[in-house]
């Protein structure tokens, strides 16, 4: 926590004026430190000199606050801040960002002596610290940016930020200089610095315990269950990350495929626990075209089942249409090694992309999940009941069960079972459900 | 899929038995205890207090903590006395790392041969610890991180014997096998392998993401070869720390021998920064506390 406090200025010369400082390290708080930047900016352009910044993120930090609370947390702050600043040389200038970031300001130091710097800030860090008896050597990752002659100056600081998210990307413990940053997107689109913290986000709900399924049910148009969709839930820090926010940065940077493997092996042991209680439910899981084009995917499935022991009959996997539209050798390979294995497969979002319908009579799947576009507007739209209608007889005629998404109304539910959709799924009948409530939900219904 | 013709011919009736008992077992599901501790990381103040009530319930997780803090290998001065000396210690992200591995254990099988696996990854990992300690924590990798790595290693395997009935013949096999990858040997005859079960139960278990991907590639002698570079630093350490504790415990002791050091040891010591010298200098230490002088 940032605690600003007015307190008379240090050895800066500027008598009279009052700076304030970060109440826990003494150190320039986060409105002062971007005033100085401006201010250091504006001399060292003026004097032809050069200005270099470095931006401190301490390496798992997050894991002493999860362990050991965040006061302990807050201690291991304020010394590691004062290692820093008790052998700075005169002159530069130490700002707190919140957090555990940190920045210093170097006027008059070019990029060489920036790095030196850094080097030195890495080993006062590194000596070894201890928390009640808790021996551990911190570090930093550090990114360093020196004001070049047409920047904006608060864009020295942004891209000594990018900087060292970049050099946490590398595994901590070392400094990158902004401009050599490795292109951390996986298709060679470089992250955004708002990219960059999602991706951080998500690391830290990958071993915090952040991530969460929550089942939607699907009912057969009669009433009776047809299957869950299991949705993934990111909360990190208090906070929920919706997935329009993390799905499309865990697709960027890969991570999506450890997503995709996390909700496979829970959603299969969801199947197992409902199985073993003498409730077989079907539940469908969405699988990224990551996953689906790597090579190892049903080694992965395999490993889930033997982890797990679900019956492979009751795991669902969702593709979207694009999916099928340009399948590649190990599209292909997965696929039928995914059914040869018994699971069953689902076509996701039907009806959104270029949809052709060639494809659908080489298709393994079963099933075809009509996108919410088509469910909006009925039952009044009869340009999308026609559709709805259409895709729901040439699906019967394949052998292939429809399912509606998105229904939200009585009127929209009529309408879809005039059209001849087999199954629904919306929040006309339930919201998507936590673990525990898909529990009571199921107990309910067994109740009725 | 699964080719198992020969083994059924090649598996002594013991093999056949374990088979059999670990083929019956539950499996093991994500540990509630390791929920609640996942719940407390995520507060501002953990609540030691409550978490240690809620452990102590559980006599055996609690007595196998207390042990394992007190155990030489993570030489405190103080003994913890209770769970909750326990738990302010070791911090919450070592005692949930800890918990995992005593429930482990705990939910799969008794059987000499498991006991004899489980026995030499706890040896591995307390070398491994140790050798942290010798050659400094470098890349975020603590004695406890390449503790905990070195235990989960293997985890895969004990869960793919349940699996497949022939897998103890495929293990001795990858075991033999001075050329392909382990992984490569389980995967001609099944349709997953070890490292990938172990990793993804890892994740499941809230493991640290460094010590999951180890586990996914601590086979992967071909990317160590060429420096490791599509690992984290802190994973590519991890998997050379512990096959070097490995390497080092085979050595002095003469037990458990397989084939991996052939295939990586060499890039282990380069990555490690290990040269020669040291190589024998680390063998001479581990000889005296692997074996230490008899009491006169």
């Amino acid at each position: 926590m940032t605690l600003a406090i007015g307190v008379p200025p240090m050895s800066r010369g500027s008598v009279g004026k009052y700076i304030t400082m970060d109440g826990l390290t003494g150190f320039l708080d986060r409105v002062e430190c971007i005033g100085e930047v401006e201010r250091l900016a504006g001399e060292a352009r003026a004097a032809g000199a050069s200005l270099c910044v470095i931006w401190i993120g301490i390496d798992r930090f997050r894991q002493i606050n999860s362990s050991f609370g965040h006061r302990a947390g807050d201690n291991v702050l304020a010394k590691l801040a004062h290692r820093m600043k008790s052998s700075a040389a005169e002159g530069d200038l130490y700002g707190r960002l919140g957090g555990d970031e940190f920045v210093v300001l170097l006027p008059g130091s070019d990029l060489a002596a920036a790095e030196m710097e850094a080097e030195r800030i890495q080993q006062v860090l590194k000596a070894p610290m201890e928390i009640g008896q808790v021996r551990f050597r911190p570090s930093g990752s550090m990114g360093i940016a020196q004001l070049n002659a047409v920047e904006p100056p608060l864009n020295v600081l942004e891209r000594a930020d990018r900087a060292m998210l970049a050099a946490k990307r590398l595994g901590g413990g070392q400094y990158v200089v902004s401009g050599e940053e490795l292109v951390p997107g996986r298709f060679g689109n470089p992250l955004a610095r708002e990219e960059l913290a999602v991706e951080e986000l998500i690391h830290e709900a990958l071993e915090a315990g952040g991530l969460s399924l929550h089942y939607q049910p699907i009912l057969g148009v009669g009433g009776e269950l047809d299957g869950v969709e299991a949705l993934m839930r990111c909360r990190v820090r208090d906070q929920d990350l919706t997935p329009a926010t993390f799905i499309p940065v865990a697709e960027k940077t890969g991570l999506i495929v450890r997503l995709g493997e996390w909700s496979l092996i829970t959603a299969a042991r969801m199947v197992q626990q409902l199985h073993a209680r003498g409730n077989p439910v079907k539940v469908a899981v969405n699988i990224s075209r990551a996953q689906l084009t790597a090579p190892k995917f049903c080694q992965a499935l395999h490993a889930v089942l033997a982890c797990t022991d679900a019956p492979a009959s009751l795991l669902e996997l969702e593709l979207t249409e694009s999916l099928f539209m340009d399948m590649s050798d190990n599209v292909r390979r997965n696929l039928g090694e995914a059914l040869e294995a018994g699971l069953p497969l689902a076509i996701d979002d039907f009806g959104t992309g270029y949809s052709c319908l060639a494809y659908l009579k080489d298709l393994p799947a079963k099933k075809i999940k009509l996108d919410r576009a088509f469910v909006v507007g009925l039952p009044e739209d009869r340009k999308s009941f026609a559709i709805v209608r259409t895709v729901a007889q040439l699906a019967r005629d394949l052998g292939m069960t429809v399912v509606a998404e998105g229904v939200e109304t009585v009127a929209q539910y009529e309408s879809l079972c005039e059209a001849g959709v087999m199954a629904v799924q919306g929040f006309l009948f339930s919201r998507p459900l936590a673990e525990d409530r898909l529990d009571l939900w199921l107990q309910q219904r067994g109740g009725q | 899929m699964i080719i198992e013709a020969t083994s059924r011919n090649g598996a002594g009736p013991l093999d056949q038995y374990l088979a059999d008992t670990i083929r019956q077992l539950g499996i093991p599901p994500r540990p509630a205890i390791l929920e609640r501790v996942a719940a407390e990381m995520q507060r501002d103040e953990p609540d030691f207090r409550s978490l240690a009530r809620i452990i102590s319930a559980d006599v055996s997780i609690a007595g196998s903590l207390l042990k394992l803090v007190n155990s030489p290998f993570f030489g405190y001065r103080q003994k913890a006395r209770t769970v909750q000396d326990a738990l302010s210690m070791l911090g919450l992200s070592t005692i949930s790392s800890a918990i995992a591995t005593i429930v482990l254990r705990n939910v799969l099988p008794p059987s000499p041969r498991l006991e004899r696996f489980w026995d030499a990854s706890a040896r591995v990992a307390q070398v491994s610890g140790w050798l942290v300690q010798q050659l400094g924590a470098e890349a975020g990798v603590q004695s406890e991180d390449a503790y905990t790595f070195s235990l989960f290693r293997d985890c895969g395997i004990p869960i793919m014997a349940r699996r497949f009935p022939s897998y103890f013949d495929t293990l001795a096999r990858a075991n033999a096998d001075a050329e392909k990858q382990f992984t490569e040997v389980e995967d001609f005859r099944h349709p997953t392998n070890h490292a990938l079960v172990g990793c993804l139960l890892g994740q499941s278990w809230w493991l640290p993401e460094n010590t999951c991907i180890a586990i996914r590639h601590h086979h992967d002698f071909v990317s160590l070869r060429a420096g490791g570079g599509a690992f984290s630093p802190a994973a590519r350490r991890l998997i050379c720390l512990a096959q070097l504790a490995e390497k080092l415990l085979q050595d002095e002791t003469g037990l458990s021998s397989c084939l991996e050091w052939m295939k990586m040891g060499e890039a282990c010591l380069e990555i490690l920064g290990v040269s020669p010298p040291e190589f024998e200098e680390l063998h001479r230490q581990a000889r005296s506390v692997l074996n230490p002088e008899p009491a006169p």
